[in-house]
């Protein structure tokens, strides 16, 4: 809502600053967003009265006219405005002057006539968009004073951001209540005083309303033998100001009038209406209307319409029609001042997309008993300014009375809610300012009546509210409490997600946080069989419209963008959600993913470095299952087709699958555009790994025995896998068996073809005594012929 | 004298020789260490001598061994005085130069929002609040009409939202998660929900469709403004570490809250004299809190004449870029390791 300063000062002494009153309506809730002086953009021009005017010699459209500066010679001008004639008094720009948009003005020849100045219109001046003629001063402007300067003290604009509970401040007079109410100011109310014809509007105009769910009121008045011309300077400046264009003076005091009230109101050119009624219904479904800019809408059953007779002359509350608009030859209005249902007029506002002055008031809510007041002042103006006749009395249809509501408040419950200790004086001190009428019945007890235009006002909170913000916010204490009660346990889950965080940190990855929305293409080959994407209705871009269907698809991009910047060295993991649709319900997961991309670190002069391969994924894989306490885990071959050939899924018995790891195929890398082939990834199940990670730790007694260590070489089948055959040793260690690492691994040239040979390190240990080689040599035995008959493994000669 | 002692005593010589000759070649101490363990070790060629005395004759065995003797004991010395000789000198290692870069381990981070999240949860942790989580897509009912915004009201304006079939959207807070909790707990609640955010937003310098927000609830009986300004205060002096914070509430509207504020900081860079980065205000805008309406307590059964609340919001994103002066949201969903590195 922009406002400027003057305005208010009509309905309230103000004795702020204009940086004062924008901070004072800040701290009230009503947040101003800007102040700004309001710009003359002009200098050196007076007030000229035309002396005389005659026609251009030598140019149809021109005139000659002599005008009086107060200087003892009349000065020449030549003027194109239709509207320049003796008698009146305009702007006259004086050679040397400066006017809006850099126009500088110079004496000059016009076809052959001097000309000393120029005669100016309101769009020249900078004032408003009027452009068609000389802006007419009144006749008791002083001639030959600068014209800045008449136009009196400079004005400021606020631009006030309204929350959506107060439609009563989205006018000048809410705001100005708001500006008593905070510096303790009275505000000044306006006396109306029409003077209608005594006629009867029986045979003149007839409303009707049949929804009366969705019509509250409908009050309206005829005014007759109008006059249709551009509206006062005074009243196109504060339109302008205000954001709206100035059209004709009937369209103009309807607008002005809203922006005065808060009371959006509507003029019908009177002859266009049908039959002599008003009728407010809901649309047909399918019914065609064509508003007053031209457009066509095709609407629903629940759209609110303003008839007459035979067809639809308005949408209710939203905008008129183009077949009754208000014109140039309009003689006769019928002006409308009515009252919808906030949430009807919303509906049809979004559903339509039109938002206008109208509607943006009364989707918050008009007040119901406010039309009359702003449909006399509008046709007090009309009387005024467009030399209009009250017709009769007001017709006012109230379907739905709304009366104030009565609202009981409790001082203790003030008190306790804001943490305050006020008295029932400075309460009342306090709501009368905003129109609340307040009844004290005992020490604790108040007894309110609540105007109506305040809908937001419905319990005591609300009112509590309103007192804490014309208290002050800044008043009420900062209270300190201790919080000694324990009742609000650790969420072990989000502990258990910054466990993980900080392992994946130690182990050398980097944290990432990525935008979760990315393109159906991205999505489709992360979805799980027989899932859809969730897609998102109303998107910014097909970039951005589907949910990520598993965080890989983030740790692509960031390899990607990294990789396109020359980063050296790619080692990521994200913790996050994805989510697919599933038999039409949509499965929300969270994830765990690592992925690591192109060289293990950059050459070096102790290591020229090295690709990352399949066992580093796997490493940090273990470390982190290590550090979660997750033991007894199988490696089985992944099944998604995301990745390439090496590739593993890890799982905790038959039915557990904590996730998958490996290389990423090459169709993906491409379609990332990564260049390289090494890129490594793993993705777990959030809740699978939490459900069992090692909850409590207990320790393990370290022993106090020297361990024996005993190295096997073995010769054995290349087929057979490594990671079988350490089951198999473990399987017959006996209980002394504490460690099996495989310290060498070869194929090639030194052993037959379709061999390989693997040496593992056996470490045996006792907790009562030291072992000797009685007890190994027996135990290795076992394992060895164990070997040889499960796989037909031969120890290898050393 | 036997042949055999002949040629003992002349390998004793030789000996001899050969580890002088090895010490005065010596470069430095650990190569005189080698030299003694090759010489007087267990396995060195003095020992390997001794083993030499049954070869001679019993008569013989008094000279070779008083050869022997004399032997271990001059090189002793000689292989003493040279290690002396490196005593005081330093490592003289030709190619040792300590300016070769270090070998570095790879090293991990945490990502500053996450961060900045890790903190805000330690501090309402320690002021006895529970991390609290939601869902991402949520149902309009909880991301909506249970905190008291229905359908076409105008504050659904105040938040675009993305929305997906049926009755979901992507969440616009983590207020629902408010809800949720207050759904399968009883007063008194406190918690703060963390988590990712959506909003229809075009990236610029300011806006993000996903950012992070934090938000707190507490309910209990006579909770009241004045602890949620005092909560408020508290956080804003502890994240960023400066006793001087003020914290500044200003009436605002928000349909789960009533009274409903704005809260500022003073400016954290001119301390709230006014600056650019405050535009000259001296406050920093940070977020929406308020008492919990009663509107939002009859949608979880709590009973508002027993109960009150306050509820505060956080964008985390902000807090980030005024930590760590940050100037363009979108650079912390980038994840260039030139910027994650820094953290």
């Amino acid at each position: 809502m922009k406002v400027t300063l003057n305005w208010l000062k009509e309905f309230v002494d103000i004795s702020y600053s204009p940086e004062e009153l924008g901070n004072a309506l800040t701290m009230a809730g009503l947040e101003v967003e800007s102040v700004e002086k309001i710009a003359r953009p002009f200098n050196g021009v007076v007030i000229g009265h035309i002396l005389s005017c005659s026609k251009h010699p030598q140019a149809d459209k021109l005139h000659i006219c002599s005008v009086d500066t107060g200087a003892p010679e009349p000065v020449m001008v030549v003027c194109g405005a239709p509207n320049a004639a003796a008698g009146i008094k305009a702007p006259l720009a004086l050679p040397g002057a400066e006017l809006a948009q850099g126009l500088k003005v110079e004496s000059r020849e016009i076809r052959g006539i001097s000309s000393s100045g120029m005669l100016c219109s309101e769009a020249e001046l900078g004032l408003t968009e009027r452009s068609e003629g000389l802006m007419i001063l009144d006749s008791d402007a002083p001639i030959g004073a600068d014209f800045a300067s008449y136009l009196g003290e400079d004005d400021y604009l606020f631009d006030v951001n309204i929350t959506p509970n107060r439609p009563d401040c989205m006018s000048v007079i809410g705001l100005a209540r708001e500006i008593a109410a905070i510096s303790g100011k009275t505000l000044k109310k306006r006396e109306i005083k029409l003077q209608p014809t005594p006629e009867s509007l029986h045979d003149i105009i007839e409303v009707e309303i049949q929804d009366a769910k969705r019509c509250y009121r409908y009050s309206g008045r005829y005014l007759r033998h109008i006059h249709i011309q551009p509206s006062p300077f005074w009243m196109a400046y504060r339109l302008q100001n205000a954001g709206i264009r100035a059209i004709n003076n009937v369209v103009d005091i309807t607008n002005y009038v809203m922006l005065e009230t808060g009371h959006p109101l509507h003029a019908f050119d009177y002859r266009h209406i049908a039959g002599k009624k008003i009728i407010v219904r809901t649309a047909a479904s399918g019914e065609s209307f064509t508003t007053l800019d031209s457009k066509s809408y095709t609407l629903d059953d629940e759209t609110l319409l303003i008839c007459d007779a035979e067809r639809a002359v308005a949408l209710a509350g939203i905008m008129g029609g183009l077949n009754s608009e208000v014109l140039e030859d309009t003689e006769n209005v019928f002006l409308e001042s009515a009252c919808f249902e906030p949430t009807n007029i919303r509906r049809s506002s979004k559903k339509l997309g039109i938002s206008t002055e109208s509607s943006k008031r009364f989707e918050r809510g008009a007040d119901p008993n406010g039309t009359l007041h702003a449909m006399d002042r509008a046709a007090q103006l009309m009387c005024d300014y467009a030399q209009a006749e009250v017709v009769g009395d007001a017709i006012d249809v109230n379907a739905q009375a709304v009366s104030p509501r009565i609202i009981q408040l409790s001082l203790g419950r003030v008190n306790s809610m804001l943490g305050t200790e006020l008295s029932g004086k400075e309460i009342l001190a306090l709501l009368p300012a905003l129109e609340i009428k307040c009844r004290q019945e005992d020490a604790d007890k108040f007894t309110l009546t609540i105007p109506t235009f305040r809908p937001d006002l419905e319990r005591p909170i609300d009112i509590i509210e309103e007192i804490a913000r014309l208290y002050g916010y800044d008043k009420i204490p900062f209270a300190r409490r201790a919080w000694l009660d324990q009742s609000q346990t650790i969420n072990e889950r989000i502990v258990f997600q910054d466990h993980l965080r900080t392992i994946l940190a130690g182990l050398g990855l980097r944290e990432t946080l990525s935008l979760s929305l990315v393109s159906p293409a991205a999505t489709e080959p992360f979805l799980p069989s027989g899932a859809k994407a969730v897609e998102l209705l109303n998107p910014l871009s097909t970039e951005w419209s589907v949910f990520r269907s598993s965080l890989l698809i983030s740790l692509l991009q960031n390899t990607a963008y990294n990789r396109n910047r020359q980063n050296p060295v790619q080692r990521f993991f994200e913790i996050g959600n994805a989510a697919w649709m599933q038999d039409d319900a949509h499965i929300e997961k969270k994830q765990v993913v690592g992925m690591i991309a192109g060289e293990i670190h950059q050459p070096a002069w102790h290591d020229k470095g090295r690709a990352f391969d399949f066992y580093d994924i796997k490493g940090i894989l273990v470390q982190l299952f290590q550090a979660c306490g997750i033991k007894g885990f199988q490696f089985k071959p992944a099944a998604e087709h995301y990745w390439g050939q090496e590739n593993s899924s890890v799982w905790l018995n038959e039915s557990v699958c904590l996730g998958a790891f490996g290389r990423i195929s090459e169709p993906i890398l491409a379609a990332y555009k990564i260049k390289t082939r090494d890129v490594f990834a793993f993705q777990l199940d959030f809740d699978t790994l939490y459900a069992h990670r090692l909850q409590h730790r207990v320790f393990d007694p370290i022993p106090r025995f020297p361990s024996v260590p005993f190295d096997i070489a073995l010769l054995m089948d290349a087929n057979i896998p490594v990671g079988d055959v350490e089951a198999a040793i473990w399987q017959e260690g006996g209980t002394y068996l504490i460690s099996v690492q495989l310290f060498d691994f070869y194929q090639g040239e030194q052993i037959p073809a379709g061999k390989k040979s693997v040496a593992f390190s056996l470490t045996f240990c006792s907790r009562e005594r030291t072992l000797g080689d009685d007890d190994i040599t027996p135990v290795v035995t076992r394992i060895l012929s164990h070997l040889h008959e499960k796989y037909g493994i031969e120890l290898r000669p050393r | 004298m036997s042949e055999n002692l002949q040629k003992t005593l002349a390998e004793i010589d030789r000996i001899e020789h050969q580890c002088k000759t090895s010490l005065a070649a010596a470069a430095h101490l650990q190569e005189v260490e080698k030299i003694k363990t090759d010489y007087l070790g267990r396995k060195g060629s003095v020992q390997n001598l001794f083993a030499l005395m049954g070869r001679v004759d019993a008569d013989e065995k008094p000279q070779l061994g008083a050869a022997l003797n004399r032997l271990k004991e001059t090189l002793q010395a000689e292989i003493d005085n040279r290690a002396a000789s490196f005593q005081h000198q330093p490592m003289a290692i030709a190619s040792f130069d300590p300016s070769l870069p270090a070998r570095l381990p790879a090293m991990g981070s945490l990502h500053p929002i996450l961060q900045v999240m890790d903190e805000v949860k330690q501090i309402f942790t320690a002021m006895g609040f529970r991390i609290e989580e939601g869902p991402e897509i949520e149902s309009d009912y909880y991301n909506f009409e249970a905190l008291n915004i229905p359908a076409y009201h105008p504050s659904r304006d105040m938040q675009d939202t993305f929305y997906l079939n049926g009755k979901y959207v992507l969440r616009t807070h983590t207020s629902p998660v408010q809800i949720r909790t207050m759904e399968k707990q009883k007063p008194p609640v406190r918690m703060i929900a963390p988590g990712k955010c959506f909003r229809k937003d075009t990236p610029d310098a300011t806006h993000s469709p996903t950012f992070h927000q934090c938000e707190g609830l507490c309910v209990d009986r006579g909770v009241s403004f004045a602890d949620l300004k005092g909560v408020v205060q508290s956080f804003a002096q502890k994240i960023f570490d400066d006793k001087n914070i003020r914290v500044r509430f200003r009436p605002s509207f928000f349909p789960f809250t009533e009274p409903s504020a704005e809260y500022d900081f003073s400016c954290i860079f001119c301390k709230g004299k006014g600056c650019r980065m405050c535009k000259n205000t001296g406050w920093l805008e940070i977020s929406g809190a308020g008492m919990v309406d009663p509107a939002v307590f009859g949608f979880v059964d709590y009973d508002p004449e027993i109960y009150s609340g306050y509820a505060f919001g956080m964008g985390l994103e902000r807090i980030a870029i005024l930590k760590y002066r940050v100037n363009d949201i979108r650079i912390f969903f980038e994840n260039d390791i030139r910027f994650l590195e820094q953290f």
